[in-house]
C-alpha cells in the first residue's frame, strides 16, 4: 500500500479517472432512459442494480486483487522468483502486491447505485432480502477475482509482458453490466457457464428481483464464487510448475 | 564534411520522409498483429454490447431520437471505426518512449515533433482503419446490413472522415505530453478515453443528451470525432447542416493542432532524461 | 605545450577557408569563432521530496516539498571547429546533461548555448543537421526496420542526394564493415554491430559536430578499437568532436583537449599531453630475471627516488620512477648491470591514474584555463 500511495499525483489521477470511467457509463444509461422506459422488460433502476454490482465486483477486486494485473510482467521478466522463495501462498503474494486505490472511487460509486437501486426498485425488501443480497454482492466480488487470476494465469504460457489476454476478457465481462437477456445464447452460454463473469452481476441480480432467470440461479452465486477461485488457483499451480520447471 | 549551417537557413523536409516514418510505424504494428488485435477486441466487445443493447430497445421497429435499429446500427459501427483510428497505441508508446528516455533520440532527428508523431498516427491509423472496417464487416454478418447512404451523403461522409484522424490526433497527442508532467500515463489515458468517448456521441448519440449537455458537447472538438461522420453517414446530418458541421470540424483540426503546439512548448522544458 | 592544428588530410572545405590559425588554441581565443559556445550553463532538476514511511507519503499527498539538483553548475566551455574534446567525469557529474542540452533535448534552467550560431533547443531542427549524435546506451536505429531502412530515412529526413548517399555509406562501410549489418533488423543486432549501425547512422548526413556519449560502453575489445580508430580518423577528417566517456581508454591516443567536470562543475579544461606531463609522470617497468637480483640495495641507490617492488615470484621486479627525473634509458641500464633479463614490460603513463586521483580530490589541476590566455 505504501508504494502505491508514494505516487501521490497517481492517486488523483487514478481516483478521478475511475469516477470519470464509471460516471460516463450511468449518465449513458441515464441518457438512454430519458427516452426509454424499459429495455427488454427491464427498468432503468433494475438496470442500474445489475450494473451497480459490477462496478462494485471491480472495486473490490483492485482493492484486494489488484495485483493479478502484473503477472504478465512479473512471470516474463522473472520478477516472480522473489515471491517464490518467501514461505508464503505465492497466489496471495500476487494478489497482494499491488492495491488499487482507484478500487475505493468503483467501491464508493458501486454501493451508492446499489442503495440507489435497492430503494427504488419495485421490490419488497426484507431483512432476510438484504441479507441475501449481501452475501451475494460478497460473492460477486469473488467471481471477478477469481476471473481476473485466471485469466490473468494465462501469463505463464504466454511470453508478451502486456496483460492483453486477461484484458480482452476483462472487457468481455463488463458486457454483464446490462441484463443477459439482451444477447444471443450463445454469448449468453460463455457469460454463464465457460466464463462465468454473469454471477458478478446478473445471476445475483434476478435472485434478489425474482425476474430474468429462475431464482435458484442467482442462490448459486457463492458456489460459482468458490468453483471460479478454485478453478484459478489450480491453473495458477498449474503455471507456477511450468515456469520452474522451465528453470531460470 | 559538410559546414555547419547557420540559423538563418530552415529547410524543408521533404514528405518522402514523413512517409517513410508513417510506413515504418505500419511495419512497427505487423510485427505485433496479436497485441494491436487483443486491444481492438477490448472496444470491439464494448461495441458489441452497445449493439445488442441497441437491438434489445429499438428491434421492434422503434425509434427513439430520430434513430431507428438499422440507424443506430449504423451510427454504432461508424463510430466504432472512428474511435479505433489513432487509439490507445499511439499515445502509449509516446509516453513509453518519453518515460523510458527514448525521446532523446527522437529528438536528435531533424524532425518537428509533432509532425513527426502524426505521421507516425497516419500509418498506424491505416491499420486502424483496417482492423476497423474488418470488423464492421464481420458485425454487419451478425447483425444484418447498413442502410446504404445516398451518393451526397457518402461524398459528405468521406470529407468529414478524412478530418477524424488530425481531430483525435490533437487530442491523443496533446494528452500523450501530459507524460511529461506525470509518471502514471494509464490513469491519465483511461480518464481521456472515458470522456472522449463520450463527449464524441461514441457511447450514446448526442441527440440523447439533456439540452444543457448538448450544449457543452457543441462547443468542444469530439463531435467531429465521431459524431459528425456517423451522422452524415446515416443521414441524419444534410446539406446545409452537414456542411456546417464538417467547417466546425475543420477549425477545431486547425485549432487542436496549434494548442497542441503551445503546449509541446512547456512540456519540452519538462524533460528528464536520466542517464549521466 | 604543443600547438595543434587540426589535421586534414587532402584538401577540404575548412582547411581552404583558412582559418588555420585561428584554431591554435594556444595563440588567440577570438570570442564568437568558437563552433560550440557555452556561457554560464546551468541546470537544475527539480524532484519530489518523499519522504520515508507510510505517515510521510500521506504528508506528502498534502503538502508537496521538492528538492532541486544541480546537474550543471554554471559552465562555460568553447570549442573550436576541428577540436577533439574528451569530456569527462564520475557518475553524475552531469556530462550527458550537458551533451543533452548541447543537443537540444533539455532546456538549459539558466545559461547560453551556441552551436554554429544556433541555440540548440530553440532551433533544434536546424540544429540536428549540424550533428550527429551517439548515446552508447541508446540506439537511434528504428527497432523493427532493417540498418539499410533505417539509413535510408535518414537521407530522407535530411534531404541526402541519393548519390551522395550512395558514396557516403561506401565510405563508413569500408571501415565499420556496414555490408553485413545492413539487412539485419536492428533488434537482432548485437551490442557491437548495433554500435557501428549507429555511428554510421549518426554520420550518414556528415556532421560538422559529432557527439559520442559512451560509445564504447558494453562492447568487447575488439570492437572497442575498431570505434576507436575509427573516431581517430574521423578527427584526422576535421570533424568536430566531443567525446564522453567513462572509458580513459578512448581518449587516449584520440582527444588532444581534456575537460573533466564533477559535480555539474568544470575542474579541468586544457590540453590532455600537458595534463600527462606534468601528473601523469609516474611509469613502471617490469622486469623478469634469469636469476634473482643479488643485491637490491645496490639497484636502489643507481635509481634515486625509484620505488622497486618484488613481483609474484623472485625473478620479477618492478620499478617505479617519475619519467621527469629518471630516463627510461637509465633504469633499463641499471637493471641490466644488476641482473640478466628475460623480459620487460613498460606501463604507460595513463590519463587514467591521474583523472582518478582528480576525481579523489588528491589532484587540484590547474585551474581551468582562462579564455583571455595570450
Amino acid at each position: 500500500m505504501r508504494s502505491t500511495l508514494q505516487y501521490e499525483a497517481d492517486f488523483w489521477i487514478m481516483s478521478v479517472t475511475a469516477v470519470i470511467t464509471q460516471g460516463v457509463g450511468i449518465v449513458f444509461l441515464w441518457a438512454i432512459f430519458r427516452s426509454i422506459p424499459r429495455i427488454n422488460g427491464w427498468d432503468f433502476w433494475e438496470i442500474v442494480l445489475v450494473y451497480s454490482l459490477v462496478v462494485l465486483a471491480e472495486g473490490v477486486s483492485q482493492l484486494f486483487a489488484q495485483g493479478v494485473w502484473n503477472l504478465a510482467r512479473v512471470v516474463n521478466t522473472g520478477e516472480l522468483d522473489p515471491y517464490l522463495i518467501r514461505p508464503y501462498s505465492p497466489v496471495l503474494q500476487v494478489l497482494g502486491s499491488e492495491v488499487g486505490m482507484n478500487g475505493l472511487g468503483n467501491v464508493g460509486l458501486g454501493i451508492a447505485l446499489l442503495v440507489g437501486a435497492v430503494i427504488h426498485v419495485q421490490v419488497a425488501w426484507s431483512p432476510a432480502r438484504l441479507a441475501l443480497l449481501a452475501i451475494l454482492v460478497v460473492s460477486g466480488g469473488l467471481v471477478k477475482i477469481g476471473l481476473n487470476l485466471l485469466a490473468n494465469s494465462s501469463a505463464f504460457w504466454l511470453k508478451t509482458t502486456w496483460a492483453m489476454v486477461p484484458f480482452s476478457l476483462h472487457t468481455f465481462g463488463e458486457l454483464t453490466r446490462f441484463p443477459l437477456t439482451i444477447y444471443s445464447t450463445a454469448i449468453r452460454l460463455v457469460l454463464a457457464v465457460v466464463l462465468p463473469y454473469a454471477f458478478m452481476s446478473f445471476f445475483p441480480a434476478t435472485a434478489v428481483l425474482g425476474r430474468g432467470a429462475p431464482q435458484w440461479v442467482g442462490l448459486l452465486t457463492p458456489l460459482a464464487a468458490g468453483y471460479c477461485l478454485l478453478l484459478a488457483t489450480w491453473v495458477f499451480r498449474r503455471g507456477l510448475v511450468r515456469y520452474e520447471s522451465a528453470g531460470h | 564534411m559538410t559546414l555547419p549551417l547557420d540559423a538563418g537557413r530552415t529547410v524543408n523536409v521533404p514528405f518522402r520522409a514523413y512517409r517513410r516514418l508513417a510506413l515504418a510505424a505500419l511495419r512497427s504494428l505487423t510485427a505485433y498483429p496479436m497485441s494491436f488485435a487483443f486491444s481492438m477486441l477490448a472496444s470491439a466487445f464494448s461495441a458489441l454490447a452497445m449493439l445488442y443493447l441497441w437491438r434489445a430497445v429499438l428491434s421492434n421497429g422503434r425509434a427513439s431520437s430520430g434513430f431507428d435499429w438499422p440507424h443506430m446500427k449504423a451510427y454504432l459501427l461508424v463510430t466504432f471505426v472512428a474511435n479505433s483510428l489513432v487509439s490507445a497505441y499511439t499515445d502509449y508508446q509516446m509516453c513509453l518512449r518519453i518515460r523510458q528516455g527514448d525521446i532523446a533520440m527522437d529528438l536528435i532527428r531533424p524532425l518537428d515533433y509533432q509532425r513527426a508523431r502524426f505521421a507516425e498516427a497516419c500509418g498506424f491509423g491505416l491499420y486502424e482503419a483496417g482492423a476497423g472496417i474488418g470488423a464492421v464487416a464481420v458485425a454487419t454478418l451478425i447483425f444484418g446490413g447498413l442502410p446504404a447512404p445516398s451518393l451526397r451523403s457518402f461524398g459528405l461522409f468521406l470529407l468529414s472522415a478524412v478530418f477524424v484522424l488530425p481531430l483525435r490526433f490533437g487530442i491523443v497527442y496533446t494528452s500523450g505530453l501530459v507524460t511529461f508532467w506525470t509518471q502514471n500515463y494509464v490513469g491519465v489515458q483511461a480518464a481521456r478515453i472515458a470522456l472522449v468517448t463520450f463527449l464524441s456521441g461514441s457511447l450514446v448519440p448526442l441527440a440523447f443528451f439533456p439540452g444543457w449537455l448538448r450544449v457543452i458537447a457543441g462547443a468542444a472538438p469530439f463531435a467531429g470525432m465521431a459524431s459528425t461522420p456517423a451522422l452524415i453517414f446515416g443521414g441524419q446530418l444534410q446539406g446545409a447542416a452537414a456542411l456546417r458541421a464538417v467547417g466546425v470540424q475543420a477549425v477545431w483540426t486547425v485549432a487542436l493542432w496549434l494548442l497542441a503546439r503551445a503546449f509541446w512548448l512547456r512540456a519540452s522544458r519538462q524533460l528528464t532524461v536520466n542517464g549521466g | 605545450m604543443r600547438a595543434t592544428a587540426p589535421k586534414t588530410h587532402g584538401p577540404d572545405l575548412a582547411s581552404l577557408l583558412s582559418y588555420g590559425d585561428i584554431f591554435d588554441r594556444r595563440h588567440c581565443y577570438i570570442a564568437g569563432m568558437a563552433l560550440i559556445d557555452v556561457s554560464d550553463l546551468t541546470k537544475i532538476f527539480r524532484r519530489p521530496q518523499k519522504r520515508p514511511g507510510l505517515l510521510g507519503s500521506f504528508r506528502h499527498l498534502i503538502e508537496r516539498r521538492f528538492t532541486d539538483h544541480v546537474a550543471v553548475d554554471h559552465l562555460n566551455l568553447s570549442v573550436e571547429r576541428g577540436e577533439a574534446v574528451a569530456y569527462v567525469g564520475p557518475n553524475g557529474a552531469g556530462k550527458s546533461t550537458t551533451v543533452k542540452m548541447l543537443t537540444g533535448i533539455l532546456v538549459p534552467t539558466s545559461g547560453d548555448i551556441r552551436v554554429a550560431g544556433l541555440t540548440p533547443h530553440r532551433d533544434r531542427v536546424t540544429n540536428a543537421r549540424n550533428i550527429g549524435v551517439v548515446f552508447g546506451q541508446r540506439t537511434q536505429l528504428w527497432w523493427d526496420l532493417p540498418v539499410r531502412d533505417s539509413l535510408e530515412l535518414l537521407r530522407d529526413m535530411h534531404g541526402i542526394p541519393e548519390a551522395r548517399f550512395r558514396r557516403t555509406v561506401e565510405r563508413l562501410d569500408a571501415v565499420l564493415k556496414l555490408t553485413e549489418i545492413l539487412p539485419s533488423t536492428a533488434r537482432r543486432l548485437s551490442l557491437g554491430q548495433r554500435m557501428r549501425a549507429d555511428l554510421a547512422a549518426a554520420l550518414i548526413h556528415e556532421p560538422a559536430i559529432v557527439y559520442l556519449d559512451e560509445p564504447t560502453i558494453g562492447l568487447d575489445i575488439a570492437v572497442k578499437d575498431q570505434v576507436r580508430a575509427f573516431v581517430k580518423q574521423l578527427i584526422a577528417e576535421g570533424t568536430t568532436v566531443m567525446l564522453t566517456t567513462h572509458d580513459l581508454g578512448d581518449i587516449e591516443d584520440i582527444c588532444h583537449r581534456i575537460v573533466i567536470l564533477d559535480e555539474g562543475r568544470l575542474l579541468y579544461d586544457g590540453d590532455l599531453q600537458a595534463v600527462k606531463d606534468n601528473y601523469a609522470r609516474e611509469r613502471t617497468m617490469h622486469f623478469q630475471v634469469a636469476t634473482p637480483i643479488t643485491d637490491p640495495a645496490a639497484l636502489a641507490v643507481r635509481l634515486p627516488g625509484a620505488t622497486i617492488t618484488r613481483g609474484d615470484s623472485d625473478r620479477e621486479i618492478a620499478v617505479t620512477f617519475d619519467r621527469l627525473a629518471i630516463a627510461a634509458g637509465d633504469v633499463l641500464s641499471a637493471v641490466f648491470e644488476h641482473a640478466e633479463v628475460v623480459e620487460v614490460e613498460i606501463d604507460e603513463a595513463a590519463i587514467e591514474h591521474v583523472v582518478r586521483k582528480v576525481y579523489a580530490g588528491e589532484l587540484k589541476l590547474a585551474a581551468q584555463r582562462a579564455k583571455e590566455a595570450a
